[in-house]
């Protein structure tokens, strides 16, 4: 296409040298080629100053400053692809933590439930075990004091035995009389069994 | 029509040649000239403003001096497009070494090509007595100037940066058909540098002749007659306005090609191709190959 555009031109430009030429007269004779070597030596002096003064105050700090951009660019896109690699490992090492957490949980909460019921069966055992000691003690309590009350039922009778005895006969029993007549008393009782109920 | 032409004493290229203002020697030696001013024009306006449209800001953080604004991201986008996708790929690693020039390739081509679109004879000849301006670009003198600025980057940083290996590369095949190489290669040489010179002088003359030949019309038809002037400068006029805008586009476009073409043309000098280094380079895939395989 550019050379189509440039043989397209080139045919115009000789097109219009004709026209040129065929003008002949003096104050339009010009040509598309004029100058000399005095516009090359200007063109050159005038583009070497724009390369240098452009090179010094414009493209040198704006080649600066994209190379510091691209710099920032490249470092900001290897930090952030650092960051998520370790950020990717971190979270491996976070999951399989929280999978180990889980496996751990679950043995104590096993273990939890396991103590529980052993603690809970103590629990039971010892209860168990003190309420049939308050039983036997109760009952041992209370054979003792069924002992004591017949005991005492036991002197009370004999006393009024006594007295009535004595009220009786007239007689004042001895103290040694008295307690004769007990023992032997208690004998008979002894022998008989039935007949204390 | 030429006969209109001559009738009308119209000569297209009036407006497209150089003016001379001042010479010496009889006319031999331009001192000052409507071209010449134009590129110190452009010259004057690069140097003012751009050091200020591509200014880092100095306050702020790192990356407030970081962030392009305003008139910054226009000129860094077309600076960056250059350096990134024109000048890397022909240059590599000598990128930023060659950079600075191929930037100011750009921007002093463009800028005269610009100006040269602007209509600045009816401003500028009342005040002069004769219209200063005209499209820089459109000399060959100046064209040609800067394709032997090209050309010397080419041979003096194809030596500087490669030596005797330069000269080398002229010399390919085996004696006596390399010189006859290396001569095809200097002729090649120099051809590329004058198709450089003509190929922006052609593009940026054209342009501005047809739109001469197209106003001419306007007053060939008033000289027949006043409706017949007026018919016609409806589409002449609509023509020019798409011809202004079609060389707007050339402006760019040529000096691209400029630009492009020096990043080639540098980077085949500087960037030199080693045979062997590709013969070890295809050795060693050939026997990781075969160890694969």
């Amino acid at each position: 296409m550019l050379i189509d555009n440039t043989g397209i031109s080139l045919a115009l430009l000789i097109c219009a040298s004709n026209v040129n030429a065929a003008l002949g007269a003096e104050e339009n004779s010009v040509t598309l080629f004029s100058g000399d070597l005095f516009i090359a030596i200007s063109t050159l002096l005038i583009f070497f100053v724009v390369v240098i003064v452009l090179g010094k105050f414009a493209w040198g700090p704006m080649l600066r400053g994209l190379q510091k951009r691209e710099n920032f660019i490249r470092e900001s896109l290897e930090s952030a692809q650092r960051d998520r690699e370790a950020a990717e490992a971190r979270l491996a090492e976070y999951e399989k933590k929280l999978e180990n957490a889980y496996d751990d949980a679950s043995a104590i909460v096993d273990a939890s439930r396991c103590e529980g019921d052993n603690v809970r069966r103590q629990i039971e055992a010892d209860a168990r075990d003190d309420a049939r000691k308050m039983i036997e003690r109760a009952k041992r309590e209370i054979t003792n004091a069924r002992d004591e009350a017949l005991g005492e039922l036991y002197n009370r009778a004999s006393h009024l035995v006594m007295e009535m005895a004595g009220s009786v006969l007239k007689r004042q029993l001895t103290p040694e009389d008295h307690e004769k007549l007990i023992r032997q008393a208690l004998r008979e009782l002894r022998k008989e069994p039935g007949s204390q109920n | 029509m030429i006969d209109e032409f001559l009738a009308a004493g119209f000569n297209p290229l009036t407006h497209v040649v150089d003016y001379v203002w001042y010479s010496a020697g009889d006319g031999r030696f331009t001192i000052l000239s409507n071209h010449i001013i134009m590129m110190l024009l452009a010259a004057v306006l690069l140097i003012v403003f751009m050091p200020r449209l591509v200014r880092v800001p100095k306050e702020g953080d790192e990356i407030d001096q970081l962030t392009p604004r305003g008139s910054q991201n226009v000129i860094e986008i077309i600076c960056q497009f250059l350096r990134d996708y024109v000048a890397k790929p022909n240059l590599g690693e000598y990128t930023d070494r060659f950079v600075p020039y191929i930037w100011s390739v750009f921007f002093f081509i463009l800028t005269c090509n610009v100006l040269g679109l602007l209509p600045l004879e009816p401003i500028t000849k009342p005040i002069f007595g004769h219209g200063i301006y005209g499209t820089a670009t459109g000399n060959t003198w100046v064209t040609g100037t800067l394709a032997i600025c090209t050309l010397l980057m080419i041979v003096v940083n194809g030596l500087r940066l490669n030596g005797f290996a330069y000269v080398k590369h002229f010399f390919m095949g085996p004696f006596p058909l390399n010189i006859l190489i290396a001569f095809l290669e200097v002729v090649g040489l120099v051809a590329k540098t004058f198709a450089l010179a003509l190929r922006l002088f052609i593009n940026m003359c054209t342009g501005h002749i047809l739109l001469a030949i197209l106003v001419s019309f306007v007053g060939m038809a008033a000289a027949v007659g006043a409706m017949v002037g007026i018919l016609v400068s409806v589409p002449v006029i609509l023509g020019s306005a798409a011809i202004t805008l079609l060389e707007l586009f050339v402006a760019f476009l040529q000096a691209f090609i400029f630009t492009f073409l020096s990043c080639v043309f540098i980077g085949q000098a500087v960037v030199i191709h080693h045979p062997h280094k590709h013969d070890d380079s295809r050795r060693v895939l050939r026997e990781e190959g075969e160890t694969k395989a």
